[in-house]
C-alpha cells in the first residue's frame, strides 16, 4: 500500500506543470493515412483535419511510464476536444500538455488510478486552435 | 433544414476489423498491444484485442460531421468509453439533438454494439452558420 501511495504522490507532484512542448506539421500524407484508417471518405479531410486527428499529430500520453508500476494495463476513460480554429494541411502545431489531476478510486473490482491530462494546440500564428482533456486509467 | 430538439441524426454503421485496428495504430502512433496482440490482450484480462477508444471517437466524430456538413462548425466534442468493442462486431454510431438555442446546437451521441449496449457515450456542440 505504501508503494502505491508514494507513486500517487509522485504523480500528483506533476499536476499543473507544463511538459516540454512538441511540434509537428500537418502533412497531407499522414492525414490521408489517418482518414483511411478511420474509414471517413469525406473529401473535406484532404486539406482539413477531422475532429480527432490532433491525437495522431503528437503523442497525447504524458510520459507517464512511471504510472505503469500501477496495475497491469491502461484504459482510455474519455476525451474532450474543444475546437477554436480549423487545422489545415501545412499548419505547424505546437502541443503543450500537463497533468491536470491524479487520483485513485477503489471499488468492488479493485483499485483504479485516474490521470487527467490536458493538451493545448497552438498554430504557427501563435493562435490556440484546439484543446484536449483526456482521462487515462491504470487498472 | 431546420434542426429541432429530439431530431435523430442519421446513424453510422462501422464494421471494424483487426486489420483496421493495425491501420489505426499506425496512423495514430498508438502501439499499445491490446489493439493487435491477442495473447497480450488476454494477458491483461481482456477477451481479446479491442478497438482503440480514440477510433470509436473518430467514428462518432464522422457521425457528427456527416450530419453537419457545411451548415456549421463543431465547437466541442466529448466521448466517454463505457465498454469494450471488438473487431468483427459492428459498431453503430447514433445521435440526437438535445438543445437548440439560436445558432448553438447540442447533440448527444453514442456508439452501440450489436446487442444495443452503449459502449461509448458523448456529446457535441456545434455553431450553425447564419
Amino acid at each position: 500500500m505504501s508503494a502505491t501511495t508514494s507513486l500517487v504522490e509522485r504523480l500528483r507532484a506533476r499536476i499543473g506543470k507544463a511538459e516540454p512542448a512538441t511540434e509537428a506539421t500537418v502533412e497531407a500524407g499522414h492525414l490521408k493515412r489517418f482518414v483511411e484508417a478511420i474509414g471517413d471518405p469525406n473529401p473535406r479531410w484532404v486539406h482539413e483535419a477531422p475532429p480527432t486527428f490532433l491525437v495522431a499529430l503528437v503523442p497525447v500520453s504524458m510520459h507517464l511510464e512511471e504510472a505503469e508500476e500501477y496495475g497491469k494495463g491502461w484504459l482510455n476513460g474519455g476525451n474532450r476536444f474543444e475546437y477554436i480554429e480549423p487545422v489545415k494541411v501545412g499548419d505547424r502545431i505546437t502541443a503543450t500538455g500537463r497533468v491536470a489531476d491524479v487520483y485513485e478510486k477503489t471499488g468492488g473490482s479493485g483499485s483504479l488510478l485516474f490521470i487527467i491530462f490536458e493538451t493545448e494546440y497552438v498554430n504557427q500564428h501563435g493562435r490556440t486552435v484546439a484543446k484536449l482533456r483526456g482521462t487515462a486509467i491504470r487498472r | 433544414m431546420t434542426v429541432k430538439v429530439g431530431d435523430e441524426i442519421p446513424e453510422l454503421v462501422k464494421h471494424p476489423t483487426t486489420r483496421q485496428l493495425v491501420q489505426y495504430a499506425g496512423a495514430q502512433g498508438d502501439f499499445y498491444e491490446i489493439h493487435y496482440d491477442q495473447a497480450f490482450a488476454q494477458g491483461v484480462g481482456l477477451p481479446g484485442v479491442i478497438l482503440h477508444g480514440l477510433l470509436k471517437a473518430a467514428f462518432l466524430g464522422q457521425l457528427v460531421t456527416d450530419w453537419l456538413g457545411d451548415r456549421g462548425t463543431l465547437t466541442t466534442f466529448e466521448v466517454s468509453y463505457r465498454g469494450i468493442d471488438v473487431p468483427g462486431r459492428l459498431y453503430r454510431g447514433r445521435g440526437r439533438v438535445t438543445k437548440v438555442e439560436g445558432e448553438e446546437v447540442e447533440l448527444e451521441v453514442w456508439g452501440e454494439d450489436p446487442d444495443g449496449q452503449r459502449t461509448t457515450i458523448g456529446n457535441a456542440a456545434v455553431k450553425m452558420f447564419p
